[in-house]
Protein backbone atom coordinates (compact mmCIF):
# COMPACT_ATOMS: atom_id res chain seq x y z
CA UNK A 1 0.00 0.00 0.00
CA UNK A 2 1.47 3.29 -0.80
CA UNK A 3 2.37 5.48 1.91
CA UNK A 4 1.65 9.35 1.78
CA UNK A 5 4.76 11.11 1.85
CA UNK A 6 4.95 13.50 4.39
CA UNK A 7 7.42 16.62 3.71
CA UNK A 8 10.62 15.58 5.85
CA UNK A 9 12.20 18.68 5.80
CA UNK A 10 11.23 22.69 6.37
CA UNK A 11 9.97 24.41 3.54
CA UNK A 12 12.56 26.52 1.96
CA UNK A 13 13.09 29.49 -0.78
CA UNK A 14 16.01 29.54 -2.66
CA UNK A 15 17.54 33.18 -1.81
CA UNK A 16 20.29 33.74 -3.94
CA UNK A 17 18.60 35.71 -6.52
CA UNK A 18 17.45 38.28 -3.64
CA UNK A 19 21.03 38.12 -2.10
CA UNK A 20 22.53 38.95 -5.38
CA UNK A 21 20.33 41.38 -5.98
CA UNK A 22 20.30 43.61 -2.36
CA UNK A 23 24.21 43.43 -3.24
CA UNK A 24 24.26 44.67 -6.18
CA UNK A 25 22.20 48.01 -4.96
CA UNK A 26 24.38 47.88 -1.74
CA UNK A 27 27.85 47.85 -4.21
CA UNK A 28 25.63 50.28 -6.23
CA UNK A 29 24.99 52.90 -3.21
CA UNK A 30 28.66 52.23 -1.91
CA UNK A 31 29.89 53.17 -5.18
CA UNK A 32 27.63 56.53 -5.75
CA UNK A 33 27.49 57.81 -2.64
CA UNK A 34 29.21 60.67 -1.37
CA UNK A 35 29.10 61.50 2.62
CA UNK A 36 27.61 64.40 3.50
CA UNK A 37 29.95 66.27 5.83
CA UNK A 38 28.68 67.28 8.79
CA UNK A 39 27.96 70.52 9.12
CA UNK A 40 27.45 72.68 11.71
CA UNK A 41 24.16 74.57 10.56
CA UNK A 42 21.92 73.17 7.55
CA UNK A 43 21.30 75.65 4.97
CA UNK A 44 18.92 74.63 1.68
CA UNK A 45 19.94 77.20 -0.70
CA UNK A 46 17.34 78.74 -2.48
CA UNK A 47 16.50 76.98 -6.60
CA UNK A 48 17.19 78.24 -9.65
CA UNK A 49 17.55 76.54 -13.20
CA UNK A 50 21.17 76.54 -13.82
CA UNK A 51 22.72 72.98 -15.00
CA UNK A 52 26.63 74.10 -14.26
CA UNK A 53 27.95 71.43 -11.62
CA UNK A 54 29.53 72.30 -8.27
CA UNK A 55 33.14 72.72 -8.75
CA UNK A 56 35.33 69.79 -7.69
CA UNK A 57 37.25 71.95 -5.17
CA UNK A 58 35.91 74.77 -3.33
CA UNK A 59 36.22 77.26 -0.16
CA UNK A 60 32.68 76.69 0.86
CA UNK A 61 31.11 80.13 2.39
CA UNK A 62 27.63 79.48 4.05
CA UNK A 63 25.87 82.11 5.44
CA UNK A 64 22.50 81.86 7.47
CA UNK A 65 19.51 83.46 7.98
CA UNK A 66 21.15 86.07 10.32
CA UNK A 67 24.63 86.36 8.56
CA UNK A 68 26.66 84.54 10.26
CA UNK A 69 29.13 82.98 8.19
CA UNK A 70 30.99 79.16 8.42
CA UNK A 71 33.77 78.54 5.88
CA UNK A 72 35.25 75.29 4.50
CA UNK A 73 38.23 74.75 2.07
CA UNK A 74 37.20 71.03 0.75
CA UNK A 75 40.87 70.10 0.00
CA UNK A 76 42.54 69.41 3.48
CA UNK A 77 46.55 70.18 2.71
CA UNK A 78 45.36 73.83 1.29
CA UNK A 79 42.93 74.14 4.49
CA UNK A 80 45.66 72.97 6.88
CA UNK A 81 48.21 75.38 5.21
CA UNK A 82 45.48 78.68 5.47
CA UNK A 83 44.58 77.66 9.59
CA UNK A 84 48.44 78.09 9.91
CA UNK A 85 48.88 81.13 8.14
CA UNK A 86 45.78 82.68 9.78
CA UNK A 87 46.68 81.73 13.40
CA UNK A 88 50.17 82.92 12.56
CA UNK A 89 48.52 86.30 11.69
CA UNK A 90 46.50 86.89 14.92
CA UNK A 91 49.07 85.81 16.91
CA UNK A 92 47.87 82.50 18.09
CA UNK A 93 49.41 79.66 19.47
CA UNK A 94 49.76 76.95 16.52
CA UNK A 95 47.95 73.58 16.92
CA UNK A 96 49.69 70.67 17.48
CA UNK A 97 49.50 68.30 14.79
CA UNK A 98 46.69 66.11 16.29
CA UNK A 99 44.61 69.44 16.49
CA UNK A 100 45.34 69.98 12.84
CA UNK A 101 43.98 66.71 11.72
CA UNK A 102 40.38 66.81 13.98
CA UNK A 103 40.26 70.21 12.55
CA UNK A 104 40.76 69.41 9.20
CA UNK A 105 37.61 66.74 9.57
CA UNK A 106 35.64 68.98 11.36
CA UNK A 107 33.75 70.52 8.06
CA UNK A 108 32.66 73.52 7.64
CA UNK A 109 33.34 76.42 10.82
CA UNK A 110 32.18 79.29 12.38
CA UNK A 111 34.43 80.52 14.72
CA UNK A 112 37.76 82.95 15.74
CA UNK A 113 40.59 82.16 15.13
CA UNK A 114 41.51 82.24 19.16
CA UNK A 115 38.07 80.25 19.58
CA UNK A 116 39.30 76.94 17.88
CA UNK A 117 41.70 75.84 19.91
CA UNK A 118 39.30 75.66 22.64
CA UNK A 119 37.18 73.77 20.22
CA UNK A 120 39.06 71.18 19.16
CA UNK A 121 39.21 70.05 23.09
CA UNK A 122 35.69 69.49 23.51
CA UNK A 123 34.21 65.88 23.05
CA UNK A 124 32.74 65.09 19.72
CA UNK A 125 29.03 65.73 21.56
CA UNK A 126 29.76 69.20 23.17
CA UNK A 127 31.11 70.65 19.98
CA UNK A 128 27.21 69.97 18.60
CA UNK A 129 26.15 71.93 21.00
CA UNK A 130 28.95 74.92 20.75
CA UNK A 131 27.18 77.83 19.96
CA UNK A 132 29.49 78.95 16.50
CA UNK A 133 29.24 83.04 16.52
CA UNK A 134 30.54 82.76 12.92
CA UNK A 135 33.83 83.40 11.35
CA UNK A 136 33.88 87.96 12.16
CA UNK A 137 33.97 90.54 9.02
CA UNK A 138 34.04 94.21 9.28
CA UNK A 139 33.28 96.22 6.11
CA UNK A 140 34.28 99.37 7.58
CA UNK A 141 36.70 100.90 5.16
CA UNK A 142 39.64 101.37 7.80
CA UNK A 143 38.92 97.89 9.36
CA UNK A 144 37.59 95.93 5.93
CA UNK A 145 41.53 94.66 5.63
CA UNK A 146 42.01 93.29 9.29
CA UNK A 147 38.97 90.95 9.62
CA UNK A 148 39.23 87.22 10.01
CA UNK A 149 37.10 86.64 7.15
CA UNK A 150 39.06 88.26 4.77
CA UNK A 151 42.21 86.87 6.09
CA UNK A 152 40.63 83.35 5.37
CA UNK A 153 39.79 84.33 1.98
CA UNK A 154 43.58 86.32 1.34
CA UNK A 155 45.60 82.96 2.57
CA UNK A 156 43.12 80.61 0.47
CA UNK A 157 43.57 82.50 -2.72
CA UNK A 158 47.01 82.43 -2.74
CA UNK A 159 47.49 79.05 -1.22
CA UNK A 160 45.13 77.54 -3.69
CA UNK A 161 47.51 79.76 -6.56
CA UNK A 162 49.90 77.38 -5.15
CA UNK A 163 48.33 74.44 -5.20
CA UNK A 164 47.03 75.21 -8.44
CA UNK A 165 50.63 75.85 -9.54
CA UNK A 166 52.43 72.55 -7.64
CA UNK A 167 49.97 70.07 -9.40
CA UNK A 168 50.20 71.63 -12.46
CA UNK A 169 54.29 71.43 -12.49
CA UNK A 170 54.12 67.57 -11.28
CA UNK A 171 51.63 66.95 -14.25
CA UNK A 172 54.34 68.06 -16.68
CA UNK A 173 57.12 66.16 -14.59
CA UNK A 174 55.28 63.05 -15.14
CA UNK A 175 53.94 64.33 -18.36
CA UNK A 176 50.07 63.74 -17.52
CA UNK A 177 47.15 65.22 -18.05
CA UNK A 178 46.20 68.27 -16.30
CA UNK A 179 42.56 69.60 -15.24
CA UNK A 180 42.90 73.27 -15.81
CA UNK A 181 39.69 73.83 -14.39
CA UNK A 182 39.97 71.77 -11.23
CA UNK A 183 41.05 74.37 -8.91
CA UNK A 184 39.52 76.06 -5.80
CA UNK A 185 36.73 77.81 -6.48
CA UNK A 186 34.83 80.53 -4.02
CA UNK A 187 31.28 78.94 -3.50
CA UNK A 188 28.49 80.90 -1.57
CA UNK A 189 25.88 78.74 0.15
CA UNK A 190 22.89 81.31 1.79
CA UNK A 191 19.89 81.04 3.27
CA UNK A 192 17.22 81.85 1.29
CA UNK A 193 15.82 84.30 3.74
CA UNK A 194 19.64 85.99 4.17
CA UNK A 195 19.76 89.56 4.03
CA UNK A 196 21.19 90.72 1.02
CA UNK A 197 22.85 93.49 3.22
CA UNK A 198 24.74 90.81 4.37
CA UNK A 199 25.26 88.66 1.23
CA UNK A 200 26.47 92.26 -0.23
CA UNK A 201 28.96 92.56 2.93
CA UNK A 202 30.72 89.28 2.59
CA UNK A 203 31.33 89.59 -1.20
CA UNK A 204 32.48 92.67 -0.39
CA UNK A 205 34.96 91.12 1.89
CA UNK A 206 36.40 89.08 -0.32
CA UNK A 207 36.37 91.43 -3.28
CA UNK A 208 39.25 92.47 -0.88
CA UNK A 209 40.93 89.96 -0.90
CA UNK A 210 40.72 90.00 -4.55
CA UNK A 211 38.63 87.59 -4.72
CA UNK A 212 35.95 88.04 -8.00
CA UNK A 213 34.31 84.57 -9.11
CA UNK A 214 31.93 83.15 -6.92
CA UNK A 215 29.78 80.22 -7.49
CA UNK A 216 26.15 80.47 -5.94
CA UNK A 217 25.02 77.22 -4.88
CA UNK A 218 21.37 76.42 -5.53
CA UNK A 219 19.23 73.73 -5.36
CA UNK A 220 17.51 72.18 -8.54
CA UNK A 221 14.44 73.80 -9.57
CA UNK A 222 11.39 71.29 -9.83
CA UNK A 223 9.43 73.34 -12.29
CA UNK B 1 18.98 24.82 7.04
CA UNK B 2 21.24 21.89 7.16
CA UNK B 3 18.66 19.56 8.77
CA UNK B 4 18.95 16.33 9.11
CA UNK B 5 17.11 14.23 6.70
CA UNK B 6 15.45 11.79 9.45
CA UNK B 7 13.50 8.66 7.35
CA UNK B 8 13.55 5.01 6.83
CA UNK B 9 14.73 2.70 9.60
CA UNK B 10 17.92 0.99 8.49
CA UNK B 11 20.18 3.86 9.92
CA UNK B 12 24.37 3.36 10.20
CA UNK B 13 24.53 3.95 6.35
CA UNK B 14 27.02 6.15 4.36
CA UNK B 15 24.61 6.46 1.08
CA UNK B 16 22.61 8.71 3.20
CA UNK B 17 25.33 11.22 4.70
CA UNK B 18 25.80 11.93 1.38
CA UNK B 19 22.72 12.84 0.45
CA UNK B 20 22.16 15.87 2.60
CA UNK B 21 21.70 18.89 1.49
CA UNK B 22 24.57 21.61 0.17
CA UNK B 23 22.21 24.25 0.72
CA UNK B 24 23.86 27.31 3.05
CA UNK B 25 21.42 29.17 5.32
CA UNK B 26 21.07 32.66 3.65
CA UNK B 27 18.76 34.37 5.75
CA UNK B 28 21.40 36.00 7.64
CA UNK B 29 23.57 37.38 4.53
CA UNK B 30 20.33 38.58 3.34
CA UNK B 31 19.62 40.54 6.63
CA UNK B 32 23.25 42.25 6.54
CA UNK B 33 22.93 43.16 2.78
CA UNK B 34 19.96 44.92 3.01
CA UNK B 35 20.68 46.43 6.72
CA UNK B 36 23.57 47.76 4.67
CA UNK B 37 21.51 48.42 1.44
CA UNK B 38 18.73 50.87 3.98
CA UNK B 39 22.17 52.74 5.51
CA UNK B 40 23.65 53.43 2.33
CA UNK B 41 19.97 55.11 0.57
CA UNK B 42 19.38 56.62 3.66
CA UNK B 43 23.06 58.56 3.60
CA UNK B 44 23.92 59.24 0.30
CA UNK B 45 23.45 62.59 -1.20
CA UNK B 46 22.60 61.73 -4.69
CA UNK B 47 22.71 64.76 -6.62
CA UNK B 48 25.47 67.26 -6.75
CA UNK B 49 24.40 71.09 -5.77
CA UNK B 50 24.10 73.09 -8.75
CA UNK B 51 26.24 76.63 -8.98
CA UNK B 52 25.16 80.06 -10.88
CA UNK B 53 28.64 81.60 -11.48
CA UNK B 54 28.62 85.18 -10.97
CA UNK B 55 31.86 87.64 -11.34
CA UNK B 56 32.54 90.71 -9.96
CA UNK B 57 34.70 93.70 -11.23
CA UNK B 58 37.79 94.80 -9.32
CA UNK B 59 36.50 97.76 -7.10
CA UNK B 60 36.55 101.24 -8.32
CA UNK B 61 38.28 103.85 -6.33
CA UNK B 62 36.00 106.07 -6.38
CA UNK B 63 37.86 108.91 -5.19
CA UNK B 64 39.81 108.06 -8.23
CA UNK B 65 39.15 111.49 -10.40
CA UNK B 66 39.91 109.25 -13.82
CA UNK B 67 37.61 106.80 -12.81
CA UNK B 68 33.74 107.79 -13.90
CA UNK B 69 30.74 105.46 -13.16
CA UNK B 70 29.91 104.65 -16.54
CA UNK B 71 26.42 105.93 -17.34
CA UNK B 72 23.64 103.41 -18.64
CA UNK B 73 21.64 105.02 -20.93
CA UNK B 74 19.56 101.78 -22.29
CA UNK B 75 19.53 99.85 -19.32
CA UNK B 76 16.24 98.35 -17.87
CA UNK B 77 16.75 98.89 -13.64
CA UNK B 78 15.25 96.53 -11.52
CA UNK B 79 15.25 97.75 -7.47
CA UNK B 80 14.43 94.42 -5.33
CA UNK B 81 12.77 95.48 -2.49
CA UNK B 82 11.49 94.15 1.08
CA UNK B 83 8.22 91.88 0.55
CA UNK B 84 9.56 90.08 -2.75
CA UNK B 85 8.47 93.39 -4.40
CA UNK B 86 9.92 94.34 -7.67
CA UNK B 87 10.45 98.06 -8.87
CA UNK B 88 11.65 98.83 -12.60
CA UNK B 89 11.92 101.44 -14.84
CA UNK B 90 13.68 102.34 -18.32
CA UNK B 91 16.98 104.52 -19.36
CA UNK B 92 18.33 106.63 -17.25
CA UNK B 93 16.95 107.90 -13.36
CA UNK B 94 15.09 111.71 -13.68
CA UNK B 95 12.81 113.45 -10.78
CA UNK B 96 10.43 112.33 -13.27
CA UNK B 97 10.35 108.34 -13.59
CA UNK B 98 7.73 106.61 -12.93
CA UNK B 99 8.30 103.44 -11.71
CA UNK B 100 6.35 99.74 -12.39
CA UNK B 101 6.01 97.50 -10.32
CA UNK B 102 6.17 93.66 -10.96
CA UNK B 103 6.81 89.95 -9.07
CA UNK B 104 8.69 86.67 -9.29
CA UNK B 105 5.74 84.87 -11.03
CA UNK B 106 6.25 83.62 -14.75
CA UNK B 107 4.08 85.99 -15.73
CA UNK B 108 5.72 89.28 -14.03
CA UNK B 109 9.11 89.04 -14.39
CA UNK B 110 9.54 86.68 -16.94
CA UNK B 111 6.92 88.04 -19.53
CA UNK B 112 8.87 91.61 -19.10
CA UNK B 113 12.12 90.08 -19.86
CA UNK B 114 11.49 88.08 -22.51
CA UNK B 115 9.40 91.06 -24.03
CA UNK B 116 12.51 92.96 -23.76
CA UNK B 117 14.74 90.52 -25.04
CA UNK B 118 12.92 89.57 -27.85
CA UNK B 119 15.74 90.12 -30.38
CA UNK B 120 18.33 87.95 -29.45
CA UNK B 121 16.27 85.44 -28.32
CA UNK B 122 14.83 85.53 -32.04
CA UNK B 123 18.69 85.24 -32.85
CA UNK B 124 19.07 82.27 -30.42
CA UNK B 125 15.84 80.59 -32.27
CA UNK B 126 17.53 80.73 -35.35
CA UNK B 127 20.98 79.64 -34.06
CA UNK B 128 19.70 76.47 -32.69
CA UNK B 129 18.30 75.24 -35.82
CA UNK B 130 21.97 76.15 -37.43
CA UNK B 131 23.25 73.96 -34.56
CA UNK B 132 21.46 71.30 -34.74
CA UNK B 133 23.20 70.67 -38.94
CA UNK B 134 26.35 70.59 -37.10
CA UNK B 135 28.21 67.65 -37.04
CA UNK B 136 29.47 66.36 -33.63
CA UNK B 137 32.59 66.29 -34.58
CA UNK B 138 33.30 69.16 -36.56
CA UNK B 139 35.32 71.38 -34.32
CA UNK B 140 36.06 74.25 -36.59
CA UNK B 141 32.38 74.45 -37.09
CA UNK B 142 31.40 74.38 -33.09
CA UNK B 143 33.78 76.97 -32.81
CA UNK B 144 32.25 79.21 -35.58
CA UNK B 145 28.80 78.07 -34.15
CA UNK B 146 30.16 79.70 -30.98
CA UNK B 147 31.67 82.76 -32.05
CA UNK B 148 28.26 83.41 -33.50
CA UNK B 149 25.95 82.88 -30.37
CA UNK B 150 29.00 84.87 -28.91
CA UNK B 151 28.20 87.90 -31.75
CA UNK B 152 24.46 87.81 -30.94
CA UNK B 153 24.83 88.29 -27.67
CA UNK B 154 27.38 91.44 -27.96
CA UNK B 155 25.02 93.16 -30.23
CA UNK B 156 22.10 92.84 -28.17
CA UNK B 157 21.00 95.84 -26.66
CA UNK B 158 19.52 95.00 -23.69
CA UNK B 159 21.38 95.93 -20.04
CA UNK B 160 19.98 94.96 -16.75
CA UNK B 161 21.10 96.71 -13.63
CA UNK B 162 20.37 94.88 -10.35
CA UNK B 163 19.70 96.87 -7.19
CA UNK B 164 18.93 95.42 -3.76
CA UNK B 165 17.34 97.21 -1.11
CA UNK B 166 19.02 96.22 1.90
CA UNK B 167 15.90 94.40 3.41
CA UNK B 168 15.45 92.17 0.08
CA UNK B 169 16.70 88.65 0.62
CA UNK B 170 19.09 85.98 -0.68
CA UNK B 171 16.61 84.50 -2.37
CA UNK B 172 15.26 87.34 -4.25
CA UNK B 173 18.46 87.98 -5.75
CA UNK B 174 19.02 84.25 -6.81
CA UNK B 175 15.48 84.43 -8.38
CA UNK B 176 16.17 87.33 -10.43
CA UNK B 177 19.62 85.83 -11.64
CA UNK B 178 17.37 82.69 -12.60
CA UNK B 179 15.35 84.94 -14.64
CA UNK B 180 17.99 86.08 -16.54
CA UNK B 181 19.06 82.48 -17.56
CA UNK B 182 15.73 81.57 -18.22
CA UNK B 183 15.35 85.26 -20.79
CA UNK B 184 19.02 84.62 -22.05
CA UNK B 185 19.73 87.69 -20.55
CA UNK B 186 23.30 88.89 -21.78
CA UNK B 187 24.44 91.68 -20.18
CA UNK B 188 23.30 92.37 -17.16
CA UNK B 189 25.13 93.95 -13.79
CA UNK B 190 24.37 93.58 -9.70
CA UNK B 191 25.01 97.07 -8.81
CA UNK B 192 26.42 97.04 -5.63
CA UNK B 193 25.55 100.28 -3.96
CA UNK B 194 22.62 100.97 -1.90
CA UNK B 195 19.32 102.74 -3.71
CA UNK B 196 19.82 106.45 -4.00
CA UNK B 197 17.57 108.80 -1.97
CA UNK B 198 15.71 109.62 -5.58
CA UNK B 199 15.29 105.76 -6.00
CA UNK B 200 14.07 105.49 -2.15
CA UNK B 201 11.64 108.21 -2.43
CA UNK B 202 9.75 107.11 -5.65
CA UNK B 203 9.59 103.33 -4.43
CA UNK B 204 7.28 105.29 -1.42
CA UNK B 205 5.11 107.48 -3.41
CA UNK B 206 4.64 103.90 -5.55
CA UNK B 207 3.79 102.12 -2.74
CA UNK B 208 1.29 104.25 -1.52
CA UNK B 209 -0.52 104.61 -4.40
Amino acid sequence: MPKVKMPTSTPSLDMTPMVDLAFLLVTFFMLTSSFRAPEPIVIDPPTSTTENLIPKQVFLIMIDKDGRTFVDITNAAVKAKVLKQVLNQFKVQPLSEEDVTTFLGIGPFGLRAGEIQNFLELETGERTAYEQKGVPYDTADNKAKTSELYYWAYHTRIEAHNDFKAREEEAKLRKMDFDKTNYIQFAVKAHPEAKYQAIQDIIQVFRDAKVKEFQMITGLESE
Amino acid sequence: MAELQTGGGDGGNKKRAKKQSTRVDMTPLVDLAFLLLTFFVLTSTFSKPKVLRMIFPEKLDKNDPLIKQPEVKNGLTLLLTDDNRIFYYTGGLKATTVLEETNYTKNGLRKILAERNLFLINELKKLQVEQAKINEKDTAAKRKFDAKVKDAQVKSTLVLLVKHDKNATYENMIDVLDEFLITQIAKYFVVDEDLTELEKKLIQAKIKL
